[in-house]
């Protein structure tokens, strides 16, 4: 690294991180990105074609490979060695991470949705959380850029749930499966809708990565760069500039200040030697993932920053939010014994149910304000260790049982957007540090009525349908025990959210600090609320609106000139 | 597969022998050899259907009995957080069954899933190999089978005893079915005295099912035809497929309602 000056530091290399050095490595400037997992090569490591029987326990999961021995997390899951996090008395949240270049983008569900116009001003609406500091139309056209570049499947649907994207941006989306076509015709009776799900998923060539071929599941990682991931796209594009260097192995443990406090750089741990180094540069920019960044920065403490960097409004750690999770399945006998094909497709959703519920809502007709959707599963999938224990006999009848089963098996699993609240936040763990000796996060986490409330109804609805379909659904679980743990979707963002006014945000609509000038967040951290719709989408046009915004100011010199002078008079 | 070409599982005196390379073989062999001399090591301190077995008194008139297995934890390591996956470990942890019981247990899965024509039995395709890779492993879930499934097999020995004064087996064929119904279903009429193993020996079922289907035989005999490169689009339902449908989709009254891209 010796001859490479890097004019800005970017922390984490999945869906934030990495596409800001995208951005800003094609506008010409020079970026050091640092991840705190190791070297990873999707095209030699990914386990294309493998079959659950080659594996250990038939690829069951555990506490190694938590969703299954080819899940492609590296280091990972929902802990990492020698790497905790703690939980507040009372409360319960699961953080997953992966430690690897590209993190979690290797292994994600490639669901991209867009937030719409409504997602974003949910507090003008119903007075709850915050509003987004910007409208719909003004990210329009980066969710375009952003939907062209990384390659997504879908249709425009003109449901009101679904903001349409330009002409030409969307690819085709694959047909739907026999499931899918029935829960669509039941639902349909009740009203509810399903489209076709948009997916980070080639069907189209692009660059130079390959259409999807309809073969081994996304999970596991995709060596042909079909599913979207930052280790086979954007970080290989942003090296190809020239202006790019890689540093893995390298875990921030802080953000570095002047006696000003002006943001330096960086100090960061090599793992591989356990030793501590820092790094300067104009710019740092954290997209480590909402909790690992709030985290650096409540470590940031300095004379000028007393409760951490860039929190003089007290909000990093707070408004810390997940996605409400629940689901229900059942046997459906009308699809006991139907004509085999395959099913594969691109291995996740084909067809979704949308949230339907705005105008029930606007007319006060449900008890929760916010909505959800639901992702479908069922489908021939391939044989692995699904241990049946509800099947009876031997021989030939046994086998008989089974070969009905296959495929007659349908599951909803409701995602949905939660209110911010006091009780849910992350601060800092006064004694526990992890091996490399960092402070490690303590999480806060009680849901509240409306997210009960909402995952009651999306159990009903479920049941509804499924009943429609044929199936016996026996009586629902109080949905207290239903909803799923926080932390559990892995949709956590709001930790260091962006708003219209310094006192009640920390940054802000550009991801930036508004305490340091020359310090942003591109991650998830910045959302200001968290629609049910899955955070990657919007976590990657934001990080390449905001970057292109940053190049802008580096090029007129105006991030720069703006650094000392703020500070100074803060000084004073 | 297989290398008992001489012997089927329905066969007296017939021993269970995984299809691993030799050089696996020896290696088990070795760990066998070593679980003899430690039985602490082995996890199971009762060789099954070697001792009387247990019989609550209260349990004495119907029957009812439990094997009083003293198992201890496994050890080994699990395969960490970041395995090859191109190339996964073959045996990542020490295997935990003895002889007698994988060949108890081969006899089990090929009553529960026998040669069907072309289709192999459960023990040909190594299904008592996953199940042993299964239970001897370190992770929680699998600790937690482990106990369910050794006693169901020790069970089995010891409900031959009592009506045979033999092993399992040891039996006949038709000796091993008597047992084999009172235990393989598990439902409100299950006679009382044997509840339990019909819960344990479901969940030994669902194992060795699953074990099964995930060899590259059992996937064929399923059905299941995905995980192969497609040129082009996807091709979605076939007629067939979508025929079924229809005919359901009426049978339903979801007809007027079905999908329209």
């Amino acid at each position: 690294m010796s001859n490479f000056e890097a004019e800005v530091l970017v922390v984490g290399s999945g869906a934030g991180g990495a596409m800001a050095a995208y951005e800003l490595t094609k506008a010409g400037r020079k970026v050091l990105l640092l991840e705190a997992g190791r070297d990873y090569d999707p095209k030699a490591e990914t386990p294309m074609f493998k079959r659950n029987g080659e594996a250990p326990l038939m690829g069951a999961g555990n506490s190694d490979k938590d969703f299954g021995f080819y899940d492609a997390t590296v280091d990972g899951g929902w802990q990492v060695p020698d790497e905790p996090y703690t939980s507040a008395e009372n409360s319960e949240f699961l953080w997953w991470r992966a430690r690897m270049l590209g993190g979690r983008t290797n292994h994600w569900g490639r669901y991209s949705l867009r937030f719409s116009e409504h997602d974003f001003k949910g507090k003008s609406r119903d007075g709850l959380g915050a509003d987004w500091p910007f409208e719909y139309n003004d990210l329009a056209p980066w969710y375009d850029k952003t939907e062209a570049l990384v390659g997504v499947c879908g249709t425009n649907t003109g449901l009101d749930d679904m903001p349409p994207s330009s002409e030409g941006v969307l690819q085709p989306p694959p047909l739907p499966r026999i499931p899918e076509l029935l829960v669509a015709a039941a639902a349909k009776k009740f009203g509810i809708p399903t489209a076709p799900m948009h997916r980070a998923v080639l069907t189209r060539p692009l660059d130079n990565r390959a259409a999807c071929f309809y073969a081994t599941p996304c999970g596991h990682g995709c060596s042909i760069g079909a599913a979207f991931q930052t280790t086979t796209s954007l970080i290989p594009m942003a090296k190809a500039t020239g202006n790019l260097q890689v540093l893995t192995d390298a875990m921030v443990k802080s953000v570095d200040v002047d006696d000003k406090g002006n943001v330096t750089g960086v100090s960061y741990i090599d793992k591989k030697t356990a030793t501590e180094h820092k790094l300067t540069a104009k710019v740092v920019i954290l997209a480590a993932s909402a909790c690992e960044s709030a985290r650096l920065l409540l470590n940031s403490k300095s004379a000028k920053h007393p409760t951490g960097l860039a929190n003089s409004s007290g909000q990093v750690g707070k408004n810390l939010m997940d996605s409400t999770g629940t689901g229900l399945g059942a046997m459906v006998p009308a699809l006991q014994g139907r004509p085999i094909y395959n099913e594969d497709g691109h291995t996740a959703n084909h067809l979704f149910i949308p949230w339907w519920g705005h105008q029930a809502q606007a007319k006060k007709e449900l008890k929760f304000p916010r909505g959800y959707h639901f992702e479908l599963g069922g489908r021939f999938s391939e044989p692995g260790a699904n241990i049946d224990t509800s099947l009876q006999g031997y021989g030939k009848e046994l086998k008989q049982q089974v070969k009905n089963k296959y495929g007659a098996y349908v599951y909803f699993a409701l995602r949905g957007e939660m209110v911010p609240n006091e009780h849910c936040y992350m601060d800092i763990d006064p004694s526990v540090k992890d091996k490399w000796g960092i402070p490690v996060p303590r999480f806060h986490w009680k849901w509240s009525e409306h997210e009960l409330n909402q995952v009651a109804h999306g159990l009903q609805t479920a049941k509804a349908i499924l009943t429609e379909m044929g199936a016996t659904v026996g009586d629902l679980p109080k949905a207290e025990d239903a909803i799923l743990k926080g932390g559990q979707i892995i949709h956590e963002v709001g930790t260091t959210r962006m708003g219209a006014s310094p006192k009640d945000s920390v940054t802000n609509q550009w991801g930036q600090t508004w305490d340091c000038p020359n310090l942003f967040v591109m991650d998830a951290g910045v959302f200001a609320s968290n629609p049910h719709k899955n955070c990657t989408l919007t976590i990657m046009t934001l990080a390449m609106r905001n970057s292109a915004w940053l190049a802008e100011q580096l090029a007129v010199g105006s991030l720069m000139a703006a650094v000392t002078p703020l500070i100074a008079e803060g000084a004073v | 597969m297989t290398k008992n070409t001489k012997l089927n599982s329905e066969d007296p005196g017939y021993q269970y022998q995984s299809g691993m390379t030799r050089r696996d073989s020896l290696k088990l062999l070795a760990a066998l050899a070593a679980s003899t001399m430690l039985p602490l090591l082995a996890g199971c301190e009762k060789p099954a259907g070697s001792a009387a077995p247990v019989v609550p008194a209260a349990a004495a008139k119907t029957g009812e009995h439990w094997p009083d297995l003293q198992l201890t934890p496994v050890g080994g390591k699990g395969y960490g957080k970041d395995p090859n996956l191109i190339l996964p470990p073959k045996s990542p942890w020490p295997l935990t069954m003895t002889a007698a019981q994988l060949t108890l247990l081969a006899i089990v899965a090929d009553i529960l899933i026998p040669r069907d024509g072309q289709v192999p039995a459960a023990s040909q395709v190594n299904v008592p190999a996953v199940v042993d890779e299964w239970i001897s492993a370190p992770y929680e879930r699998q600790q937690q089978d482990r106990p369910v499934i050794l006693s169901a097999l020790a069970w089995l020995d010891d409900e031959a005893s009592m009506r045979y004064q033999a092993v399992f087996a040891k039996l006949t064929p038709a000796q091993r079915l008597t047992i084999i119904d009172d235990i393989a279903y598990h439902n409100e009429q299950t006679p009382q005295q044997f509840k339990r193993i019909a819960s344990a020996f479901s969940h030994l079922r669902g194992l060795v099912v699953a074990a099964f289907f995930a060899t590259p035989e059992g996937t064929k005999d399923i059905g299941y035809v995905g995980n192969v490169p497609i040129a082009g689009d996807y091709p979605g339902p076939t007629p067939e497929a979508y025929a079924h449908l229809s005919k359901v989709l009426a049978e339903l009254g979801l007809s007027e309602f079905a999908y329209k891209a």
